[in-house]
């Protein structure tokens, strides 16, 4: 190992950015090797095959490389930008696979991130939180709420088209939405204090 | 606004936060946003819970294949980046006589002196003046924000589209076959009289899609792509298999 991937090896991700932004591909490596492993996950999850999961890791990742200077850590942390960029390039794989909806941006993850810095504490705090944990959250909540959650995050669907999907009224779709989605914040909040 | 219709912007607020919103509701709900800030609140509040949803995702192991795949396109960005940079400073020597001999007086190499070295330095350079970049004759220069050229599959079944966004440019491929080993995929965009590499090297995925980005598009007049050895060229050693013109 050489010396520079040590040094790389030492640095929260928040220093391993400018390190990537001047296209050190030791630091990038450092930078695969931790996140590489969740974002493929969580590609696989929401394509449901290992080449198409493959093919989209290495677009996001590609484009991580050539444009690591875009990230901003008042947005949030590396993982959460890294895991919104993979997942924005499955659902399009997913749409255009299937012929529909255009292209999602990175705005609406924007807003989504943008936050006072004083709350990326919590954050870092998060990502500590163990998988086995956050899977419990979700197991712990009503079926109907969890598959509403898990098809619009990991599915890519709309309320409505949700509604459609489970043949129940939109209203009912939102609702289940909401309280699916506290209760795993109130969850994780728990965990936390 | 009464509190029912204030709940359902936070229904909207939580579609929203899960990327479920529909998408005629989006920019509405993003105007109110900007002025509410209990939904301003509710989505910081949700937000951890959005970000914690991959983590509960079963662990699976990337292929060892997948990563040095990605290495090899990593490592092959920087070399060509390390060749653009020394060919560079080879112009830019060449521009200046003066800025040649200062350079070739501060060279030791073995027992020879700077004077013959000179003098082969400056029959290359006229050489690969006359050469290197002497290749098509286009006017180049288009101007406007969004724009997007494109060409059909033809015989080789590639399609090509060039995505021009501001000054910078995605060029996206499909169709291409499989790379035979050390090979990569390499642009060239023509400005004016000269053909110049673009540093972003490429390869196609499984699906036979492949895309770079052009960083600078003034003065484009043409967006070809060849095959060639890995870590690229300073000139196509091939003819071009893709070509578009960008037509203004």
């Amino acid at each position: 190992m050489t010396v520079r991937r040590e040094k790389a090896e030492r640095l929260a991700d928040e220093e391993l950015m400018p390190w990537i932004a001047e296209k050190d591909p030791e630091a990038f490596e450092v930078f695969y090797d931790r996140h590489g492993g969740v974002a493929y996950a969580l590609a696989y999850r929401i394509l449901g095959d290992r080449t198409a999961a493959e093919d989209c890791i290495q677009e996001a990742f590609i484009s991580i490389w050539r444009s690591g200077a875009r990230f901003d850590r008042t947005r949030g942390s590396v993982r959460s930008w890294t895991l919104s960029i993979v997942r924005n390039r499955a659902i399009d794989a997913l749409r255009s696979k299937a012929g529909k909806a255009p292209k999602l941006t990175f705005d609406d993850d924007a807003i989504l991130e943008a936050r006072p810095a004083e709350e990326l504490t919590e954050e870092e705090a998060m990502r500590h939180e163990t998988a086995t944990e956050v899977r419990g959250a979700l197991s712990q909540l009503p079926d109907e709420q969890s598959k509403c959650i898990e098809l619009a995050y990991f599915g890519g669907f709309s309320q409505s088209e949700i509604a459609r999907m489970l043949n129940v009224p939109l209203g009912t779709v939102k609702g289940r939405m909401r309280l699916g989605l506290e209760k795993i914040r109130g969850e994780l909040a728990e965990g936390l204090a | 606004m009464n509190a029912n219709d204030h709940d359902s912007r936070l229904e909207q607020a939580v579609a929203f936060a899960l990327g479920a919103l529909d998408p005629g509701q989006i920019d509405d709900f993003k105007e109110h946003l900007q002025d509410c800030k209990r939904c301003q609140e509710e989505l910081r509040w949700l937000a951890p819970a959005v970000r914690a949803l991959p983590e509960a995702v079963e662990s699976r192991t990337p292929p060892p294949a997948l990563k040095e795949r990605l290495m090899a396109e990593v490592h092959a960005d920087v070399e060509a980046e390390a060749k653009r940079a020394r060919a560079e400073e080879r112009r830019e020597r060449a521009g200046s006589g003066t800025g040649l001999v200062e350079w070739l007086r501060g060279l030791h190499i073995g027992g020879l002196t700077w004077k013959p070295l000179a003098g082969m330095a400056v029959v290359i350079l006229i050489v690969a003046g006359g050469i290197g970049y002497a290749v098509g004759n286009g006017n180049g220069g288009s101007a406007g924000n969004a724009h997007t050229w494109e060409i059909e599959p033809g015989a080789n079944g590639i399609e090509a589209k060039v995505v021009r966004e501001g000054n910078r440019a995605e060029v996206r491929l499909a169709g291409v076959k499989q790379l035979p080993k050390g090979k990569v995929l390499e642009a060239w965009v023509q400005r004016g009289n000269a053909v110049e590499p673009v540093p972003a090297l490429f390869v196609p995925d499984h699906a036979g899609n492949a895309s770079t980005t052009i960083e600078n598009m003034k003065g484009v007049s043409l967006v070809m792509v060849t095959k060639e050895p890995a870590g690229g060229t300073k000139a196509p050693t091939e003819e071009p298999f893709v070509e578009v013109p960008l037509e203004s």
